[in-house]
């Protein structure tokens, strides 16, 4: 049984994020890597190493090393990539410098080891991305960073695991909780797509549309500022917020008596800061939140041990947070023996 | 000087740069470390250089030339690589990847240009000797890595490691070896090519600065220029680039300007917003793209070559050094008048000397700077509001205010007497009647407008 293996070749870019570390998004991104089928497709892996702030440099821990097989592409910092145990073919050395080097695009000729340590931010992984492309790459896995979703956001990747577990928290309850709540966030749903249409190119301030369908510039920079008024909006049928979506935001607007059964649109999951709490107050006074673009979640992996040695009932978990967000999750580690 | 020195001028250099394609970064490094040409002979080959592009953009196919571009794009920085080649080091994997990149690129721009006989415009190293190094296999792919027919054993090795991937390390740590024996061995063959190579890196360079300049003259209209023979300058509408395009955004046109200067000291007067900081912004922009081998901005032009070309307008940047903008002002001028005592060829546009002071004052202080520069090998343009003698300068005034617009070309006039249209041009801008009739009221009980009468 492989799970979630033909789902991923579905679509061109995966992301895998882990909540927290130690919840075993390097195993998942091991699973993937072992079961692509390097034969029929082919496969380029890259990390979102960002600059000075990846895990080794802040806990003095090594980031593991990923085995590729034989034909796979890869994209690594200059350093990782002289420090290679494998034999491969430079393909392609990039201008952007990282605070490890260049990013280095090269294909393994035999399997072995390699870390991975790619372009530092969004933009340039996907510039990176459309490199791939134009290389004639099927599907590109990104290994994500954690705790940052940036990686997994839609208009990086179309795809997105995400790893969760008792190092996210060691109490079930929460933990299921928690995870739910992340997972409601990626799967909230698409506006109309008329919405997409006159919102997409919007990348900053605060709008609403009326009932007439006229848009309106609220003059704010960010859902941030706190001179934000609501005046005038009794005809506000959706209200848009470009970039951060805020607790202090979400609950002016609930507050508000014209506003707070809104249609309540980010543009994607990533955007969104707020506490569960505030999330759920919003959406019990009639609010609705949608996004202008989504990723496909495609499975949620759980790691039941914690790093300080407390491990939860893998059985229990996984059927308990699946029950909670209608999703497979899957213990790997576990499935693995 | 470096044109990175003078990038930040406020004639408004940047946008030019901005403006122009360039492929790669690497071009733009070797741009902006290019020396300002103060020889005939450079400024002439440059331009020789630039025509050819010029046509070669203008004859051929589109689609041929985003070709070129697209190789040119691949050009990257890998002195740091050549440095290590000359010394003798052993390159690693990456390093022996960015020259055989280089080579096949070189080798691609060749062809293309020879392909429409252009292939003497820079003159780029044959480097297929540097692939056949880099390429046994004959693949004749910009990629790399130590190839199995560099040596059996390592072949032998890696067949092993493919087949007993549990023997992987020490099948590694075995190929390591040889690898690096590899890679002495074609370092020491590439060795002879390091200045073939450094050569190529900056004829690409070179190619990729011409193509983007050819370009700009075409999208821009920009001319080209020829010396000037008798130390003056002549423009024939000339234009700024930069403030054509800002008024262009708004549906508005330019008016180009015709402007001759020369040895002697030249004052232009005119009216409030009659665009006279315009003319020396553009002629000192002009100036400078003429010493850094660009298209000019104008139908056409003949232009002296200077030494030196200073540009003093008011308090720039004054309040970062801390300094009053009435300092700031002299000590810009000042370091005009010292430079003009050092037997060199300069170019000195100056906006309203002394603007900041009481006119009394500010008018001796222009008085005398014109005499101060006259008879010195300073081509100088001043602009002035303050009614002074010329003695022997040469004035230009902006025909100014008429029938609600203005007409910003330069008319030459016998004396510097400046006009009186300050009123006139405040109430056209609309600006609180109260204030303006009052200023009229006072003038007309003074003898000032008296003057003007006449």
């Amino acid at each position: 049984m492989l799970p979630f293996i033909d789902e991923i070749l579905r679509y061109d870019s995966l992301s895998i994020v882990g909540l927290e570390k130690n919840t075993g998004k390097t195993e998942c991104l091991k699973y993937v890597l072992d079961h692509m089928p390097v034969q029929k497709k082919r496969i380029a892996v890259t990390s979102i190493g960002i600059d000075g702030e990846t895990v080794d440099q802040v806990t003095r821990t090594q980031k593991p090393e990923i085995v590729l097989r034989e034909g796979m592409y890869f994209g690594t910092s200059e350093m990782h990539y002289r420090q290679r145990r494998l034999v491969s073919e430079l393909i392609d050395v990039s201008d952007e410098t990282t605070s490890l080097g260049r990013v280095v695009t090269a294909k393994a000729l035999t399997t072995g080891k390699i870390l991975l340590s790619g372009p530092s931010s969004s933009v340039s992984l996907r510039r990176w991305m459309g490199d791939m492309r134009r290389l004639g790459i099927d599907l590109v896995i990104i290994d994500g960073a954690l705790s940052r979703m940036s990686s997994a956001s839609p208009a990086v990747s179309q795809s997105m695991i995400l790893a969760t577990g008792a190092a996210y928290s060691a109490n079930m309850t929460t933990l299921v909780n928690k995870t739910a709540h992340v997972v409601e966030l990626v799967n909230l749903d698409l506006t109309s797509q008329e919405n997409v249409k006159r919102l997409l190119h919007l990348d900053k301030g605060v709008w609403f549309i009326d009932k007439q369908g006229a848009l309106h510039d609220l003059d704010a920079v960010t859902s941030l500022s706190r001179d934000i008024h609501f005046e005038g909006m009794e005809n506000c049928e959706t209200l848009y917020v470009a970039g951060a979506l805020v607790d202090g935001f979400l609950e002016k607007v609930r507050k508000n008596k014209v506003l707070k059964q809104v249609e309540l649109v980010v543009r994607d999951f990533t955007k969104i800061f707020v506490s569960p709490q505030q999330f759920r107050l919003f959406l019990k006074a009639g609010g609705r939140v949608t996004v202008l673009q989504k990723s496909r979640l495609i499975a949620v992996t759980v790691n039941p041990t914690s790093p300080s040695g407390y491990v939860l009932d893998s059985d229990t978990l996984c059927g308990q947070l699946s029950e909670t967000i209608g999703l497979p999750v899957y213990d790997l580690l576990k499935n693995k023996h | 000087m470096q044109l990175k020195n003078v990038i930040e001028s406020p004639c408004g250099l940047r946008f030019m740069l901005d403006e122009l394609e360039l492929q790669s970064g690497f071009a733009r490094r070797w741009l902006l470390d290019s020396p300002m040409m103060t020889r005939d002979e450079e400024i002439v080959a440059s331009y020789a250089e630039l025509r050819r592009f010029a046509d070669f953009v203008n004859q051929v196919d589109h689609i041929y030339i985003n070709t070129l571009f697209h190789k040119l794009c691949g050009l990257k920085d890998i002195r740091t690589t050549i440095k290590n080649l000359k010394q003798s080091s052993v390159l690693d994997d990456i390093e022996l990847f960015e020259v055989k990149h280089l080579a096949i690129l070189s080798v691609d721009v060749r062809q293309l240009l020879a392909q429409h006989g252009m292939d003497g415009i820079v003159d780029i190293p044959a480097l297929d000797r540097v692939i056949d190094i880099l390429d046994p296999d004959g693949m004749k792919i910009a990629t790399f890595y130590i190839y199995d027919s560099y040596c059996a054993q390592l072949k032998d090795l890696r067949v092993q490691m493919r087949q007993h991937p549990d023997q992987q390390d020490d099948l590694l740590l075995q190929a390591s070896e040889l690898e690096e024996g590899v890679r002495r061995d074609l370092s020491r063959q590439l060795a002879p090519f390091a200045e073939s190579i450094e050569q190529a890196q900056l004829a690409l360079a070179r190619t990729d600065v011409g193509l983007a300049k050819a370009v700009q003259m075409r999208t821009m209209g920009l001319t080209f220029p020829v010396i000037s023979p008798d130390g003056t300058s002549r423009y024939e509408a000339m234009f700024h680039p930069q403030v054509k395009s800002a008024l262009a955004a708004r549906g508005r046109a330019f008016q180009p300007v015709d402007v001759t200067f020369g040895m002697e000291p030249t004052l232009i007067t005119g009216a409030n917003m009659g665009g006279k900081t315009v003319v020396l912004k553009t002629l000192t922009l002009c100036q400078l793209l003429f010493q850094f081998g660009f298209g000019i901005p104008a139908a056409s032009a003949q232009i002296a070559v200077k030494d030196e070309i200073y540009f003093c307008i008011g308090d720039e940047q004054s309040v970062e050094k801390g300094l009053s903008s009435f300092a700031a002002e002299m000590k810009n001028i000042d370091a005009v008048i010292k430079a003009s005592r050092k037997n060199k060829k300069l170019m000195a546009l100056i906006d309203e000397p002394a603007r900041t002071t009481n006119p009394t004052e500010g008018a001796a202080l222009v008085t005398a700077l014109l005499s101060v520069l006259a008879g010195k090998d300073v081509s100088l343009v001043m602009t002035t509001h303050y009614d002074i003698e010329p003695g022997d300068a040469r004035c230009l005034r902006v025909k100014g205010f008429e029938n609600g617009t203005m007409d910003y070309r330069l008319v030459e006039v016998q004396d510097g007497e400046v006009p009186h249209e300050a009123l006139n041009i405040a109430q056209s801008l609309g600006i609180d009647s109260e204030w303006i009739n009052l200023a009229r009221q006072r003038l007309e009980a003074s003898p000032a407008l008296e003057k003007n009468k006449h």
